[in-house]
């Protein structure tokens, strides 16, 4: 029997949410502060607007029940989903007063896509935006790759908070507690964006003649997008606009460490290392990325479309690169990109919908499922060839030895699964709007894996109900599901319970 | 001068005045992304907005990117209406053609308006696949100019009473949980 929620059930989801979003509203704090040093007074008002909402939402939550109430599996789930929703409805205020998006939904989809850390972009003349919402555009990925959530648990902990953890798409626990694991990565962040943004402030003043300043605010957002495995980027010309092979790979070392589970930079950060090569999940992202390599330079080979050898490695490493992690950063044109045929197109597909790692900022199936799959169809393979009394039983190594069990198998093949009928529903839904199987299937593909990549589908003029359902998809995809069925359950339960 | 080498030179004369013609009559931005590989190596004329940066590099190039799109005479931030994404390629040129301009465009300015005259180099084997405009001569059509936004002050009034009516909740909560 369906259990209706109570009002307490409301009341303690309530009082997450409310915390949740003063979180978002302290974030808020430091575009504000970017605009009044940099006197950007237009943009100055939006962030004020939105802070001032998310400040009284969250108090309004938080005075709805006493401290720190009971939290339970369903209502973690639900506040995790709500607040995937509710924050970039509010964070895209000061986008819909910029003046750069058409229609509020344009700017919410950009904010979605920020927030999802997908990179897909509908917003209007880039390249005269502010500086202080354009680092807002990036900082919004960087709180979606390290989780809005994480960033709540490091600050405030309650007793439910394992729950809000897992429900935002994180299924490894590699150190004890969850406050722990939130410091870890915040710790990992913060030393990366130090170390990086230095480099590429360097990199862009001292090799590219950037003015310093200039240097700087490009290094920061390249960042903030490449270790979220987000992919805006200040300029509309993407990674492109910097014309630079070094600047390229600075930026690629914040892409590595966003693909990379936190599990595995807790291994090499405090041992044992041998776990960074020994995983399973190790193995398989990159078996998977030489793989999608290969065929990808195979193809582009075979068009000719780079006349040598430097050109078609550098290109086609970095368009590879880029969909594997994630991250969606284009060193070429969309209207090049959707020339890309054969070969060339399907590495480039296989490698956005495989993903990155499990417990990243990184989208897609993830590489553990499907080095698990791969696993699991192997011995049922071997199970078939064998005698039929014959026991076959699977290990894998990550983070040690484990049995591959069948419950393990079943929940990996159904996240799996649900991710190519989120990959297909998006691709059916733009051919019905009569856009090309391929690109339909590239764009969906990329909004459900949070790539960010496109090969000119997305764009303002794209019909409202494909918006919206890319905006689902990122939601979905970015969320792993489970979020999104208990926020379906608990409101079917309130319609529907007893 | 015999009538085969007279035709040499008229053919020579004819490919010289069209070429000139052609570079002359322009290519937008917008063709040049769109038919890449069709005009790789040709001499081109584009017109449009310098933007973003100005990058003087130690091997005497100064990159910067080139607009072409709604945005050039009528920037958001200036009034003009929010009709899609920019349309840019890169430009490299020298030195001597890179300096006296007026600031690129950006947030607080509209960047000069220019009309570039160079080669178009696509997937360029001596910079490992890059594709952009090598510029060979610039003239400024129009000048860049600062741009300004006016504040928003109703936004800075709603959001700060909204943060004040949420401390007024805050300190109220204090004092029930304190009478208590």
């Amino acid at each position: 029997m369906l259990v209706k929620p109570t009002k307490a059930d409301f009341k303690v989801i309530g009082y997450y949410l409310g915390r949740i979003f003063l979180i978002v509203a302290a974030a808020g704090c430091l575009p504000l502060l970017w605009a009044v040093l940099t006197a950007e007074w237009h943009p100055f008002g939006s962030f004020a607007l939105m802070i001032g909402v998310f400040t009284f939402l969250g108090m309004l939550g938080s005075r709805l029940a006493p401290r720190h109430p009971k939290l339970d599996w369903s209502h973690g789930m639900v506040v995790v989903a709500l607040a995937w929703l509710v924050v970039p409805l509010i964070g895209a205020i000061p986008f819909v007063l910029s003046g750069h998006f058409g229609t509020p939904l344009d700017a919410i989809f950009d904010s979605v896509s920020g927030l999802t850390t997908t990179g897909l972009a509908v917003i209007s003349d880039l390249d005269h935006l502010a500086t202080s919402l354009n680092f807002w555009r990036h900082l919004l990925q960087f709180l979606g790759g390290l989780g809005i959530i994480v960033a709540a648990l490091t600050v405030f902990v309650g007793p439910g908070g394992i729950t809000l953890y897992f429900g935002e798409g994180r299924g490894e626990r590699f150190l004890p507690s969850v406050t722990s694991m939130s410091r870890f990565i915040w710790t990992v962040a913060a030393v990366h964006l130090v170390v990086v943004v230095a480099a590429l402030t360097l990199v862009g003043w001292l090799v590219l003649g950037f003015e310093v300043h200039r240097a700087a605010f490009h290094a920061i957002t390249m960042f903030l997008a490449g270790f979220s495995t987000g992919g805006f980027a200040p300029q509309s010309t993407s990674i492109g606009y910097y014309h630079s092979a070094i600047f390229e790979a600075v930026a690629a070392i914040s892409m590595v460490a966003g693909v990379m589970s936190f599990g595995l930079h807790h291994s090499l950060w405090r041992g044992p290392r041998r776990d960074a090569i020994a995983n399973l999940e190790t193995r398989t992202i990159l078996s998977t990325l030489g793989f999608t390599l290969v065929l990808t330079l195979l193809g582009l080979a075979a068009t000719a479309a780079f006349t040598d050898i430097t050109g078609l490695t550098r290109q086609g490493l970095f368009q590879i690169f880029s969909a594997q992690t994630t991250t969606g950063w284009a060193t070429i044109p969309s209207t090049e990109l959707s020339g890309w045929g054969g070969l060339a197109f399907g590495g480039m597909a296989i490698a956005m919908a495989l993903g990155g790692m499990g417990n990243s900022t990184a989208g897609g199936v993830k590489a553990l499922r499907v080095g698990l799959t791969i696993k699991a169809v192997a011995n049922h393979v071997k199970q078939a060839l064998l005698p039929e009394r014959a026991v076959v039983g699977a290990m894998y190594y990550q983070a040690g030895r484990r049995h591959l069990t069948h419950d393990t198998v079943m929940a990996v093949m159904t996240i799996s699964l649900l991710y190519v009928a989120l990959y297909l529903l998006g691709a059916g839904v733009g051919v019905a709007y009569g856009i090309p199987l391929q690109q339909a299937l590239f764009e969906s593909i990329s909004a459900s894996a949070t790539i960010g990549l496109s090969v000119g589908v997305t764009d303002p003029s794209m019909p409202t109900l494909l918006q919206i359902v890319y905006m689902l998809q990122m939601w979905a995809g970015r969320l792993e599901f489970l979020a999104l069925f208990s926020l379906v359950g608990f409101f079917y339960a309130a319609v529907r319970g007893k | 001068m015999t009538r085969s080498t007279r035709l040499v030179i008229i053919a020579t004369m004819w490919l010289a005045v069209s070429g000139a013609a052609s570079a002359a009559e322009g290519t937008t931005v917008s063709e040049l992304i769109a038919d890449a590989e069709a005009l790789a190596g040709s001499e081109v004329t584009v017109e449009g907005e310098l933007v973003g940066d100005y990058g003087f590099r130690d091997d005497g190039w100064m990159w910067t990117q080139l607009n072409g799109d709604d945005y050039v005479h009528a920037p958001i931030v200036d009034g003009g209406e929010p009709t899609g994404g920019n349309t840019g390629v890169g430009v490299r040129m020298s030195f001597d053609l890179g300096q006296g301009l007026d600031p690129p465009g950006g947030y607080r300015n509209r960047g000069p308006i220019v009309r570039i005259t160079g080669v178009w180099k696509h997937h360029d084997p001596a910079r490992q696949g890059e594709s952009y405009l090598e510029a060979t001569s610039l003239i400024v059509v129009e000048p860049g100019r600062p741009l300004n936004q006016d504040a928003q002050w109703v936004a800075v009034l709603v959001g700060l009473g909204l943060v004040a009516v949420s401390v007024f909740l805050r300190i109220w909560r204090r004092d029930e949980t304190e009478s208590l």
